[in-house]
């Protein structure tokens, strides 16, 4: 026992030794280490890009970059938050779409007093950066509505709703919003008009919902779709299409994840774009290079007054035409000037 | 009814039991299903006539096509005694995006189709693969293994989708005779699969090794070969299904084929196929798939919204699994 104690020893104080020295060595020169927790929802074409997208900047600025995904999952974005501060990173990005474990993960970066930058979901003590989503539900329901009053005159049958209770606030600015947005073209579309499914904004899950849904409405002709995302929208679709009234339909998504490219359902009228897998030239053009520099911003954490605004870039499906794919994308933004940003680029000017 | 069971329940006295000893078995569970639906369309088409409409049907009928493809699968792996395959949502998944992939690339169309099922037979020999040789437990293997596949699919692509303008998403949205087009492959699986599985060596050895694995091997039925050739079959129908998922949705993400597992497992379970292996009759799901296709549906014209989908599933579900349970007690005593 005496032995191994001291064979212990003996091999732990040079592994500690060592292990000071390289620390020393290299603890003031380290380079700034940014942590990104990714939302980890499969269904989004974006998530992985907007990852891609950060740890490319990083690099650019020679710093260190640490990925967890989230998995759409509040307990794993805990944990997440726990291996960032484990980790010592000097700043995180959280894209977290479970929202409600945001003021848990807002207290451990405090007292670890790292500095948090959130997309698209305010926290308080979390620099927001992002969309205002209720302002791009507005501009996506006007842009339908448009459609709407040139093609119907606003005489609907029925505006469907696809829901997706899981993204919380951001489900209501959105998918609200564009009810709001639609009724300030179309106001006299009557309430009992609007019915609201689950579609967890997936075509998989929305489809079967939808398809229910126009069944037990067999006499509408004129039918509008607004939904959390064009993916929950397309499902609806997909479901009209299938009962034989493709035709009778008429959907405007958001997040414009299938807007683009040369396979768009012809009945996705519209789309408001956010370039989502570009918010990290905002985050660290406006708060992260600042705070690797030195200087701080002040916190800004809400979506009314944010750290940095995303523009919204409402489009038609022609318009959408001019506007490559995510890939493409991504290649472009990689290549203009730092801190040019998708809305500049992509974004039809009319 | 050409229910296969490896054991024969045994009699009791009384002039009502005589009579049921002399039905074929099965029945029982065919009966239930059948009047739950019939009283479940009886009930919605008086609350609302016009339930009883060809839009409910094919709103129905589409839900019924991919579920019955893959509730014809898991009940020939329940009643292998293998009791689950939980890797089905990515055999699905994993087929149709190979689909999407080689439809991009002008692959022609039967090819195409050969290539998806492939994909899923292989799918269903990789985890056959795994439970033989590393001799554990399909139900935990078959778990791994969705995780495993979906995080890969995940690493490979973000959304699939089949070139809208094809004549092959055009298959997967027109009818025939009034049905959806992909609702006829499933209707002859389950009447070929149905059909033949009682009739022929391999299906009574596969029966034979889910109801009493050690009576089969001292006939010279092998487990290990009986295993692959079931996970390989049923992988293929997997394959078969995610072709007429990709045929007939839009864009579809690595994890879509998650919303598929509870209603096929309550769809075998239902149909009065044993998870715990030995018995089961395949034409049966025709009537359980039918019936919790029609649940949702019915609870849309009651005015029940999406949510409570699921809360009826479940109940359904644990319904189905006591009755399972009682129906296994009995064939033990």
């Amino acid at each position: 026992m005496r032995m191994m104690t001291r064979r212990t020893i003996a091999t732990m104080v040079p592994a500690v030794l060592a292990l000071a020295i390289t620390g020393a060595a290299t603890g003031p020169a380290a380079a700034f280490k940014l942590g990104m927790a990714v939302g980890g929802e499969a269904a989004s074409n974006w998530q992985k890009p907007q990852g891609e997208v950060a740890a490319a900047l990083a690099k650019q600025r020679g710093w260190e970059y640490v990925e967890l995904s989230n998995n759409l999952d509040a307990a794993v974005a805990t944990k997440n938050a726990d291996i960032f501060i484990q980790d010592k990173v000097d700043a995180v990005i959280e894209f977290n779409g479970r929202p409600e474990v945001n003021p848990v993960l807002a207290a451990k970066f405090a007292a670890a007093k790292i500095p948090v930058v959130t997309y698209d979901i305010s926290q308080k003590g979390f620099y927001f950066v992002g969309i205002d989503n209720l302002a791009a539900g507005i501009a996506g329901g006007e842009g339908l509505g448009k459609i709407a009053k040139e093609k119907w005159n606003c005489d609907v049958d029925l505006v469907l709703s696809s829901e997706g209770a899981g993204a919380g606030i951001v489900n209501e600015w959105r998918t609200g919003g564009m009810r709001t947005g639609l009724q300030h073209i179309c106001p006299d579309i009557p309430k009992e008009k609007y019915i609201s499914f689950e579609g967890s904004g997936q075509v998989a899950v929305a489809a079967p919902a939808a398809r229910d849904v126009l069944a037990a409405h067999p006499d509408a002709k004129k039918i509008l779709v607004v939904g959390l995302n064009d993916a929950g929208v397309l499902g609806a679709v997909q479901a009209a299409v299938q009962l034989g009234r493709g035709d009778d339909v008429i959907a405007w998504g958001q997040d414009g994840a299938f807007i683009t490219g040369d396979n768009v359902d012809p009945h996705l009228a519209g789309s408001v774009l956010y370039f989502l897998e570009g918010y990290a030239v905002y985050a660290l053009r406006d708060v992260i290079d600042p705070i690797a520099a030195g200087n701080p911003p002040p916190m800004k954490d809400t979506g009314d007054d944010p750290a940095s605004k995303v523009k919204p870039c409402p489009v038609t499906a022609e318009q959408a035409k001019s506007i490559p794919g995510i890939e493409e994308r991504v290649k472009q933004l990689m290549a203009a000037p730092a801190g040019t940003t998708e809305f500049d680029l992509f974004c039809p000017k009319s | 009814m050409t229910e296969m069971a490896a054991t024969t329940p045994s009699t009791t006295p009384g002039r009502w039991n005589a009579l049921r000893a002399n039905l074929p078995t099965g029945w029982g569970a065919a009966a239930t299903v059948a009047l739950a639906w019939i009283a479940l369309i009886v009930a919605s088409g008086i609350h609302r006539a016009d339930f009883l409409s060809h839009q409910t049907v094919l709103a129905v009928s589409f839900t019924m096509a991919i579920v019955g493809v893959l509730a014809v699968a898991q009940a020939l792996i329940g009643m292998s005694g293998a009791i689950l395959d939980l890797s089905q949502p990515t055999g699905l998944i994993m087929s149709a995006a190979v689909v999407a992939w080689l439809l991009e690339r002008n692959v022609p169309i039967p090819l195409v189709v050969v290539a998806g099922i492939l994909v899923g037979a292989a799918w269903g020999f990789a985890n056959a693969s795994i439970v033989v040789l590393a001799k554990l437990n399909p139900i935990i293997v078959t778990l791994a293994t969705n995780f495993i596949g979906g995080a890969v699919m995940f690493l490979v692509y973000q959304n699939a989708q089949a070139p809208l303008k094809s004549s092959f998403s055009d298959f997967g949205r027109s009818y025939f005779l009034g049905l959806p087009n992909i609702w006829w492959p499933m209707l002859i699986l389950i009447l070929v699969v149905g059909y033949f599985l009682p009739r022929t060596r391999y299906g009574r050895h596969m029966i034979a090794v889910g109801g009493n694995r050690f009576a089969a091997q001292t006939r010279g039925v092998s487990l290990k070969k009986t295993r692959l050739a079931v996970f390989s079959i049923a992988g293929a129908i997997v394959g078969g299904a995610g072709v007429l998922f990709a045929c007939s949705n839009g864009p579809f993400a690595p994890t879509a084929g998650a919303t598929f597992q509870l209603p096929v497992i309550a769809s075998v379970i239902l149909a009065g196929c044993s998870l715990s292996g030995g018995r089961g009759n395949v034409w049966l799901i025709l009537l359980s798939v039918g019936f919790l296709s029609t649940v949702p549906t019915s609870l849309v014209f009651f005015g029940l919204n999406s949510n409570w989908q699921a809360v009826f599933q479940g109940i359904i579900l644990i319904v189905a699994v006591s009755i399972d349970g009682s129906r296994t007690k009995r064939t033990q005593r």
